[in-house]
């Protein structure tokens, strides 16, 4: 295999199509009114204030007609278990939910995100006006113990009632990577490392 | 007592409103119509069901937490088991994300066989429907007609793949070379079994009979259409603001299908029709999965006609190096829209993967869906929505 730079194999990816969803991604920004957009590797995200959470999410549903999924990433500096974000000290500790609507129409889609502060985390209930985010909701409740005001049936939907902590989060353990490290003994070839390249291949 | 007293008496004690106070009714956690381990607990007054709250969890494995601490090509393996009745159709948009924040792309050769074994898990997904959907409602014969067929689609699946339930195939790039075919690494990769396109071409045959015989067995049977039909009612409306996509989506009128709006494998060559209905009954999803094996036996004969010859593998590093990146990746999966959204950090492991289960959106309208309806329908209108429980819980 010819020594392909990695680099330049990222930024291919990013290359094509990326003018039209820009002009989407922005257009949509700003007719809801929205704090900015990001459009990478053909994803859109919206970045929406909290406050403003449910009012814009009911505004793009004019459109993008179909609630997806909703759910939540922990950006944390304390990372128990995987990989910890490329630069720790940059980082700003936080939550962001997300909450994707989709077009039935085309392919049109996108990702709202709203940014909560890490200690009580708390935003408004889509339940009201979206019947289906409740159970979603109650997982972003149970796995990173965000509040979401006005879903009334919060309680725990994957885990049992007695449950204590939240699953999801970067400092949360992983019990079996506690008792026994990866890679474990039934692994007969490590993990090499990045800069090694196959000899035999092109 | 005069006669016409005791006529009086009688007419009074029939035309009486009999007292029902509700009562609690427990189904499951193991019920053959859940498909897995459901638990429902429904109020119900008399014979209409007041209230239902489903209990999940019972199948929860983490994998979103198990992503975690895995690396992208050891995901494939995990995702697999999420719903395992169409293990393969998982993999694709897991590997297709992967390979949207690589920049990678399979070789077409590769993108085809994906697509041919994509709808072959249809194709298998929907037979199980078929062959259960009828036993809840107390039909055993098409069980038998049915689950035979599946069996000549596994076996290509199994012959392809070595797995008849979790192929673990998609490769970031392309597929595993045939089993036996030696390590990716080497040059000539192997290619499908010899006489595959052939016996699939046979088997796709069988298909379309099986459903002409389900046609007769299923659809003409007036005690199915008593038990399915204006049962179950949801409107495009709430399927939409409930998430639900795929088949149970398309027979509310709604044609969503990703397979045509998506761009993502060679689904544009190929010539063929998104099964739509608008009544959004339970016998209206049921015919929409009858016409998806026709549709998908269409689209794996024109697949097996265009299919281009090559290689089955891009070029790959041996160490993958995933860049810093968001990326919500979607295919249709035989229920719906399945959608992995993986946030990438640039490790070899991703900083967090949110799974978008077919079945867990699927599963939100139940209340919704059940409340008011007769307890003889509780188990028609679910199984009519056609979930898996190990999608459901993740």
């Amino acid at each position: 295999m010819s020594d392909q730079p990695e680099s330049a194999v990222s930024t291919d990816a990013e290359a094509p199509e990326a003018v039209p969803l820009e002009a989407y991604a922005s257009e949509l920004a700003d007719r809801l009114g929205a704090e900015g957009f990001t459009v990478e590797f053909d994803t859109v995200r919206i970045h929406v204030s909290p406050d403003r959470w449910v009012e814009t999410i009911n505004a793009a549903r004019e459109d993008l007609e179909l609630f997806s999924w909703l759910s939540a990433i922990d950006w944390s500096k304390e990372v128990e278990v995987g990989d910890p974000v490329d630069d720790v000290d940059a980082l700003e500790e936080r939550f962001e939910v997300l909450c994707r609507l989709s077009s039935v129409e085309n392919a049109d889609g996108a990702i709202f995100v709203a940014t909560l502060p890490r200690d009580e985390p708390s935003i408004a209930s889509l339940v009201p006006t979206i019947a289906g985010a409740e159970w979603h909701e109650r997982e972003a409740h149970e796995m990173f113990g965000i509040d979401f005001e006005g879903n009334t049936n919060l309680a725990p939907l994957y885990l049992p009632d007695d449950f204590i902590g939240n699953p999801l989060l970067k400092s949360y353990p992983l019990i079996s990577r506690e008792v026994k490290p990866w890679p474990g003994d039934v692994d007969v070839e490590s993990i090499p490392e990045p800069d090694e390249e196959p000899g035999d291949e092109s | 007592m005069t006669t016409p007293e005791m006529i009086h008496r009688s007419e009074a004690a029939v035309s009486v409103e009999l007292q029902t106070p509700d009562m609690t009714l427990n189904l499951g956690p193991q019920h053959p119509s859940t498909h897995g381990v459901l638990r429902l607990i429904a109020k119900v007054d008399g014979e209409r069901v007041r209230d239902v709250e489903p209990v999940i969890g019972y199948m929860h494995r983490g994998y979103e937490k198990l992503s975690e601490v895995r690396t992208y090509a050891q995901i494939t393996a995990l995702v697999n088991r999420i719903d395992w009745v169409s293990g393969f159709a998982n993999e694709v948009p897991f590997i297709l994300g992967v390979e949207r924040l690589t920049g990678i792309e399979a070789p077409p050769r590769a993108q085809y066989i994906r697509m041919i074994l994509t709808e072959l898990a249809r194709i298998s997904s929907h037979l199980v429907f078929i062959s259960s959907y009828p036993l809840e409602l107390g039909a055993t014969t098409p069980l038998m007609h049915a689950l035979r067929e599946r069996e000549y689609v596994l076996e290509l699946i199994e012959e392809v793949t070595g797995g008849r339930f979790h192929p673990n195939f998609n490769r970031v790039g392309g597929i595993k070379p045939n089993y036996g075919g030696g390590s990716t690494t080497k040059k000539q990769s192997m290619d499908l079994p010899a006489g595959f396109f052939q016996r699939a071409s046979e088997a796709m045959d069988r298909m379309d009979k099986i459903c002409d015989d389900i046609d007769q067995l299923v659809t003409g049977n007036e005690l199915i259409k008593m038990r399915t039909v204006d049962v179950g009612v949801i409107p495009a409306a709430k399927a939409l603001e409930y998430g639900l996509t795929g088949p149970n989506l398309r027979a509310s009128g709604v044609a969503y299908d990703l397979r045509k709006i998506e761009n993502y494998l060679p689904y544009d060559d190929i010539d063929f029709d998104i099964a739509v209905r608008e009544g959004g009954d339970c016998f209206d999803r049921y015919m929409v999965r009858l016409q998806e094996i026709r549709q998908s036996a269409r689209i794996v004969r024109q697949a097996i006609e265009k299919i281009p010859t090559g290689p089955l593998q891009a070029k790959v590093p041996r160490v993958l190096k995933v860049p810093k990146g968001q990326v919500y990746s979607r295919a249709e999966n035989p229920k719906g829209e399945f959608g992995y959204y993986i946030v990438s950090e640039g490790g070899k492991m991703p900083y967090r993967l949110k799974i978008r289960s077919t079945s867990f959106s699927n599963l939100t309208i139940l209340p919704w869906v059940l409340k008011d309806e007769l307890i003889p329908d509780l188990v028609a209108i679910m199984g009519s929505l056609d979930f898996v429980l190990g999608d459901v819980d993740r």
